[in-house]
């Protein structure tokens, strides 16, 4: 066929279109590569969650018998006074009296005068309590500070203030435990329960339901007494209790945070998105093995917890703790915020699994050289041996100081970690090459190739700009979305 | 956006595939008019180039879509020179003496 006119043949059409398809399929890719990039489906958790498709990670290859944690000595369980929100709860009690009444310490009386167990345990910590005498500096700053920052931080607060809503206050759901566990569990607990068919069905059965809730990730764990707090029972009170018997497994519900405003911390970001989701999630399953014939109990942020979650997590097989001390999960990295559930329900237990994230991060260090606060350890391998267990210690007191220190209206976290962790990413093509492919590179040379990619190519404020000025510049990780954003919406 | 779209998803995707098709039988006749012998060998490492090449492109624009604009920078600014340089070697294995 000859074309009159251009002298153009078949073969020169053929040739010709073949070079604008060479160009077409390459702007196609740029398109496909660009609508992935943008794509908020591939934003774990907040898509097909209803349906278990948030938990695409087989883990089936990277199955253990021997949990990631690593004990060393002889373990005991954690005292509620060795968590900051407790400790830190008692003391402001004690500081900051109601009405009219005198506080009954101050920071001048120091720790000899203070009640048990805080003596004890700041005459052991006397940095702790250092730490937060200038926690509660930099709070009555942050508090004259956020006349600066109240309008540009508007709709962040708001948005922030609304999901904390949900959770605070006599109205909260789940209703906090009454007396006993051996009574306030099996509170509701229908008295024919039908005969379950065998444990393989009941794990079946009840991840299918806490999918149907929201939740992204579940796993099954074993209640191991170690990671089960002592010294305080929510609905009891203080006093030294043994596991209950009745706390046979856990079933560890995990929900990353909206992932938009996750990449913007500190200051966009608020832990009460992820916190809301997990009391709804948690507390409905409670009510359904309830209705079912079994004793329930939620153990749900942001302090409601009887159970330590990562190493929970750890057994239920959902993923590793970072060296930031936050869990790490294929799906969701460090972007994952926990609950669970304490029953007896005949359950099978999940395995734990090993991707490899201690070595990872005894690599990384990301975390450690972008958290505000230095509460996080630089050295390569876990020194510390904490209640019988080597990991990576986090500094507490440290993190909260800086909690208080960034541009939000209160101490409402940082999560900077989060935000910065390579694991943390979308559930995209690129992104699933890297979480499929490292896991299975005995040698690392994978990892160390992606992580100096990771450094070189991406954008990592430092430590110090997240700080409000003088000291930093109110940096974010992320650019905020714009529906966080007050000047697209508003004048002012 | 379209890729994702479910009616205009599945139809880009189908274009993409004629695309593909029109590119692969273009490069055919166009090896031959030039006198280029392509092998199996040579064949699959002008596949692989051109795959590689479209993935490329396709990483750092999937970087860009997610504000990450200096890292998709820094891909395309990497493997795209490697492909260049990869590309030029390609044709010189390619090209008659």
């Amino acid at each position: 066929m000859k074309i009159k006119g251009n002298g153009l043949n078949r073969r020169n059409f053929i040739k010709t279109a073949g070079i604008t398809g060479g160009v077409l399929a390459l702007a196609g890719s740029a398109g496909a590569g660009l609508a992935s990039g943008k794509n908020k489906d591939s934003f774990t958790g907040w898509g097909r969650t209803a349906y278990g498709k948030d938990q695409f990670f087989n883990r089936k290859p990277f199955i253990t018998d021997n949990p990631t944690y690593e004990k060393v000595g002889e373990s005991r369980r954690i005292t509620y006074i060795e968590d900051l929100f407790k400790r830190n709860g008692e003391l402001s009690r004690l500081l900051f009296a109601r009405g009219n009444e005198a506080p009954s310490w101050t920071f001048d009386d120091g720790a000899e005068k203070l009640p048990e167990p805080l003596r004890t345990y700041y005459l052991e910590h006397p940095e702790s309590l250092g730490e937060f005498r200038k926690a509660i500096q930099k709070s009555q700053e942050q508090e004259e500070n956020w006349q600066k920052y109240k309008n540009k931080y508007l709709l962040a607060d708001a948005w922030s203030s609304a999901h904390a809503s949900a959770i605070q206050g006599q109205g909260a759901f789940p209703p906090q435990p009454k007396g006993l566990p051996e009574e306030s569990d099996f509170r509701g607990v229908k008295k024919e329960a039908l005969k379950l068919k065998s444990p393989g069905h009941g794990s079946s059965l009840i991840k299918q339901i806490t999918y149907s809730f929201g939740a992204s990730l579940i796993g099954i764990a074993r209640v191991k007494e170690d990671w089960v707090y002592q010294g305080y029972l929510r609905g009891v009170g203080k006093g030294e209790y043994e596991v209950p018997g009745h706390w046979k497994y856990a079933v560890v519900i995990a929900v990353p945070h909206e992932w938009d405003s996750m990449y913007a911390n500190p200051t966009y970001g608020t832990s009460y998105d992820a916190y809301s989701k997990l009391r709804f999630i948690a507390g409905k399953l409670e009510v359904f093995l309830r209705e079912i014939g079994y004793a329930a109990r939620s153990h749900v942020p942001p302090t409601s917890y009887e159970i330590a979650m990562p190493p929970l997590a750890i057994d239920a097989g959902l993923g590793e703790q970072g060296r930031h001390g936050v869990l790490i999960t294929p799906e969701l990295g460090a972007n994952t915020r926990l609950a669970a559930v304490t029953t007896n329900m005949p359950l099978e237990p999940d395995k734990p699994i090993d991707i490899g994230i201690r070595e990872f991060c005894s690599k990384c260090k990301i975390c450690a050289e972008e958290c505000p606060s230095g509460a996080i350890s630089f050295t390569d391998e876990p020194e510390n041996v904490i209640r019988g267990y080597k990991r990576w210690n986090i500094d507490a007191d440290k993190c909260f100081t800086i909690w208080n220190s960034v541009a939000t209206s209160h101490a409402r976290g940082c999560r900077v970690c989060l935000a910065v962790c390579p694991y943390s990413r979308k559930n995209n093509w690129i992104h699933n090459i890297v979480r499929e492919v490292d896991p299975r590179d005995p040698t690392g040379v994978f990892s160390s190739a992606m992580l100096a990619m990771q450094k070189k190519f991406f954008n990592y404020p430092g430590g110090q700009a997240y700080l409000p000025p003088p000291d930093g510049e109110n940096s974010t990780y992320g650019e905020a979305p714009s529906w966080l954003m007050t000047e697209e919406w508003f004048n002012y | 956006m379209y890729p994702n779209a479910l009616i205009l998803g599945p139809l880009f995707w189908i274009i993409m595939g004629v695309i593909y098709t029109v590119t692969v039988t273009g490069f055919y006749y166009w090896t031959k008019d030039k006198g280029i012998r392509l092998n199996w060998w040579k064949w699959l490492l002008s596949v692989l180039w051109f795959t590689g090449t479209n993935v490329v492109i396709a990483g750092a624009f999937t970087l860009f879509g997610e504000n990450e604009t200096r890292a998709g920078l820094y891909f395309i600014g990497l493997f795209g020179v490697l492909f260049l340089i990869l590309g030029v070697g390609l044709w010189r294995i390619l090209s008659p003496r």
